[in-house]
């Protein structure tokens, strides 16, 4: 396979970039012309993939939704070579993707109702105040070119606990593993990440262009991608979402079936906690440890995420057949070897945005209205070479139904939005501390705020942009 | 017209073959017919409800007497009609991804088959090939074969508990009732919709 | 034998259309119109005679030129193709539709050549016999339940999702004196029709786009 040439890849679409810190701006062009001139401005702000001798403070990236193109006045040819769905943009999309009743697109906030945004602007950083310098160089480009508006910012930042940044989410799990392996793209691969190997023996990584525009993919060959060829190279498509999660529903659901689950004493409820995830909430994998937390295999990354299920949890006695992780990532458990799932893989990256949840040991942090109440979730975003193929399959097959996981029309518990009549089962073993449990009347945790797709070009396609040099043919 | 139905998509296909090369392929699934572990991988991929393949030889279009013209022919037809669970594009992915042998073997003798792999120009083919169905029925749309099997292993547990039930004490009952749900705890998922497909 | 998988039959019939110049619109025509008014629900032809499990009806036009080397050929009657999965054996399984939905049958089969009607039934069967292709080879990984075994186990699997969640934590008396009523109503709930959940589609999304 091709070397990476990792100074024309952002950054952002081959590396996370363990920043605690981000602010994702979102801009709508006025006019080619000025839009043209602020990339331009723009351009040697913008991360590559490079290696850092020394970390900076500060990353700076850009993507590009379909109407971004338009505005841009790309060539015809090249606007209709977009994948469909690209061009439809995810607003248009929300029937596929089970986003109904609140997701639905008429509930979205600004600037995501209007579907008029054109740029994604990320700056990620170590602290507020650079982050804030960053920013301020931005909004000057803004208003020296004129070249776009800012609709609105979305500030992220990781979960601190005991004066730390953690890899949290707000309902208490430890979050960020699992992203896939790439042939040339990661350093050190992680056994458990790619893919196995013909033989079933050995992790190895997944092609390339299941990730990145213009290398081969999965299936043995370049994925479709638009017209001109330097335009796709290098660059990958990116579903972002902002999805407000409700602790204290979440809170007040898992009390109430903990307190129905084994003892229904307090490792009850991590114990369940574990179940509707795959993963404990400080990280441990159910499918390796279901009995017990154990930091010894979350602190190892030859074990962290090096498990599978068809071999002796084929019933989801351990890891539910319908718990999240097993959900976006079902590994070997439909048969041959993992090989329908090559091609269904995500990269994830992304930040909890909204202040902590206080502590839930404590009355505010009991008070369901409270917490609800408080604008609090995700900034979630997803890397792929293909949005239909990837992501909108996960979502619209996996996350939202559960035909391929024999679980008839159930859903992701935390993450799908429930119709009344849904149920999650968590298989028994037949043992007393394993029993079977069906929780009912589920609510909907996670409500989507809005979000789009974007594509992420190549350091040259940014500099084609900018030049207005994108010629289709 | 709509070739899908609930969570069921009726594909038809029609392929020209050579005269001498349909011996091959009736060798072919004979062979496959009488082999069951073979047919082990579409059983695993659990998504077709029911398929099958018709050989008409040039010869042999339905002739009902005048005024009907009889067929002139030079290549015989393989026609193909798969009821399956799922999306079409995911149904393809599928048979390329994991069956891509037993595809070639069944289609490498209707001309300008490209090959299962890589699954792009497969999926060409399969589109300029592909015939629309009319009208296409199924008895229980809201099911698929996952549901159907789940369906018949649930009624056989409870069949077997209702069987024991009666001369049971409420504890030993309890006890049977737990080993119930334990054998149909994976398969009490709910029927209804399918996704909406793209 | 090739069509007969555990209990299910897989029927084919390939039945030329009348090809009439003077049929304004042609019968081919005329069929894909009609069926396209035709119910898929419970009052459908299919969910009213027995033993359907999935069954399709599809105008074949023509056969499809691949192009070049191959050679362009056509057909010189249409065709109605109808793929049946049923239950029973083919004459068993089309008696049922000639004594169950005559009328339905005739609008339909009664624009292919020499379809006799549905009164005269060994007429009939052997009209149909004509038309009928071996399957070569035929799948069918569920082939021993019925199309009534198949609609009462999903029914008694709904039944047993919602009784299973709603006995969770009682006591083994209760759970056993519900158990029993439960049976009861299993045993005596009538078995549902055919087709009984039906779905509007939206047309307007889909695509094959990758």
């Amino acid at each position: 396979m091709s070397k990476l040439n990792a100074s024309d890849i952002q950054g952002f679409a081959i590396r996370g970039y363990n920043m605690p810190y981000a602010r994702y701006c979102f801009l709508r062009f006025t006019g080619a012309e000025g839009a043209r001139a602020l990339l331009a401005k723009l351009l040697p702000l913008v991360t590559t993939g490079q290696l850092w001798d020394k970390k900076p403070q500060t990353t700076l990236n850009l993507a590009f939704t379909f109407r971004g193109f338009v505005a841009l006045e790309l060539p015809l040819a090249t606007l209709i070579s977009f994948p469909v769905e690209f061009q439809l943009g995810m607003k248009s999309r929300a029937g596929i993707l089970g986003d109904t009743g609140e997701n639905a697109p008429e509930h979205w906030e600004s600037p995501w109702q209007e579907g008029e945004v054109h740029v994604w602007l990320a700056i990620n950083a170590m602290n507020p105040e650079d982050l804030e310098a960053e920013f301020q160089t931005v909004q000057s480009l803004l208003e020296s070119t004129g070249g776009a508006l800012l609709l609105g910012v979305q500030d992220a930042s990781a979960l601190p606990k005991d004066g730390k940044f953690t890899t949290q989410e707000h309902f208490g799990y430890t979050d960020g593993f699992g992203n896939p392996d790439y042939l040339g793209v990661c350093r050190k691969t992680q056994p458990g990440q790619g893919k196995l190997s013909a033989d079933g023996k050995t992790w190895v990584p997944l092609a390339t262009g299941e990730l990145l525009l213009g290398y081969a993919d999965e299936a043995g060959e370049l994925p479709v991608a638009p017209v001109p060829h330097l335009l796709a190279a290098n660059g990958t498509f990116m579903v972002y979402r902002k999805l407000r999660q409700r602790v204290g529903t979440f809170r007040a659901f898992l009390n109430h079936w903990a307190a129905r689950y084994g003892e229904g004493d307090s490792f009850a409820k991590e114990k369940l906690a574990s179940k509707f995830v795959g993963r404990w909430r400080d990280g441990t994998p159910v499918e390796l440890s279901p009995d017990r937390m154990d930091q010894s295999i979350v602190q190892d990354p030859n074990r962290s995420t090096n498990f599978q299920y068809a071999k002796d949890d084929l019933a989801g006695t351990k890891c539910p057949l319908g718990a999240h992780i097993r959900r976006a990532n079902p590994r070997d458990a439909f048969g041959f070897e993992g090989r329908l799932i090559h091609r269904r893989r995500i990269s994830r990256r992304g930040l909890p945005y909204g202040p902590p949840a206080p502590p839930e040991d404590t009355s505010e942090g009991q008070d369901t209205e409270a917490l609800d109440a408080t604008d609090r979730g995700i900034a979630f975003m997803a890397l792929n070479a293909s949005l239909a193929r990837q992501f909108e399959f996960v979502q619209q097959q996996w996350i939202s139904y559960g035909n391929d996981a024999r679980l008839g029309n159930e859903k992701d518990l935390l993450m799908a939005h429930h119709e009344p009549g849904e149920r999650y089962g968590i298989p028994g073993d037949g043992s007393p501390a394993n029993p079977p449990l069906f929780c009912t009347a589920l609510p909907n945790f996670v409500k989507l705020c809005g979000g789009d797709y974007f594509f992420i070009p190549s350091i040259t396609a940014l500099g084609m942009l900018a030049m207005n040099l994108v010629d289709p043919r | 017209m709509s070739n899908i139905n609930g969570k069921v998509y009726a594909m038809n296909v029609i392929t020209p073959m050579k005269p001498w090369k349909t011996w091959l392929l009736r060798g072919f699934f004979f062979i496959l017919g009488h082999i069951r572990s073979l047919q082990s991988d579409l059983i695993n991929l659990h998504f077709i409800e029911f398929a099958r393949w018709v050989i008409v030889p040039r010869h042999a279009f339905p002739y009902l007497g005048e005024p009907q013209k009889r067929e002139n022919l030079q290549y015989d037809y393989l026609l193909f009609f798969s009821n399956f669970n799922g999306t079409w594009n995911q149904y393809i992915d599928a048979f390329s991804a994991v069956l891509s042998r037993g595809l070639n073997l069944i289609w490498r003798w209707s001309e300008k088959f490209p090959g299962s792999v890589p699954v792009t120009p497969f999926k060409s083919f399969i589109t300029s090939v592909q015939f629309d169905t009319d009208y296409f029925f199924s008895a229980y749309p809201e099911a698929t074969i996952n549901d159907v099997q789940s369906a018949h292993i649930v009624e056989s547990e409870l069949d077997s508990l209702s069987k024991q039930s009666a001369a049971l004490t409420p504890e030993e009952f309890r006890a049977a009732y737990l080993q119930f749900v334990l054998n149909v705890q994976a398969h009490l998922g709910s029927t209804g919709t399918a996704p909406e497909v793209f | 034998m090739p069509s007969q998988s555990g209990s299910v039959y897989g029927l084919t019939l390939l039945c030329p259309i009348i090809d009439d110049n003077d049929a304004i619109p042609s019968h081919d025509l005329q069929i894909r119109y009609h069926l396209s008014t035709l119910s898929l629900g419970p009052d459908g032809p299919f969910a009213t005679a027995p033993g359907t499990h999935l069954a399709r009806l599809v105008v074949l036009d023509d056969v499809v030129y691949v192009g070049v080397p191959s050679c362009e050929e056509h057909l010189n009657s249409k065709y109605l193709v109808f793929e049946s999965n049923c239950d029973g054996d083919r004459d068993t399984y089309l008696t049922g539709l000639a004594r169950n939905i005559p009328d339905q049958l005739d609008a339909i089969w009664q624009h292919c050549i020499g379809y006799p009607g549905t009164k005269d039934l060994s007429a009939f069967l052997n009209y149909m016999k004509k038309c009928q292709l071996e399957t070569t080879f035929f799948f069918a990984p569920v082939n021993d339940k019925s199309v009534t075994q198949t609609l009462s186990a999903l029914q008694t699997q709904r039944a047993v999702a919602a009784f299973i969640a709603t006995h969770q934590s009682c006591s083994a008396a209760y759970l056993q004196k519900d158990f029993k009523v439960f049976i009861d109503r299993c045993a005596h709930a009538p078995v549902p029709r055919p087709a009984g959940q039906s779905f509007h589609r939206q047309l307007k999304t889909g695509g094959r786009n990758e």
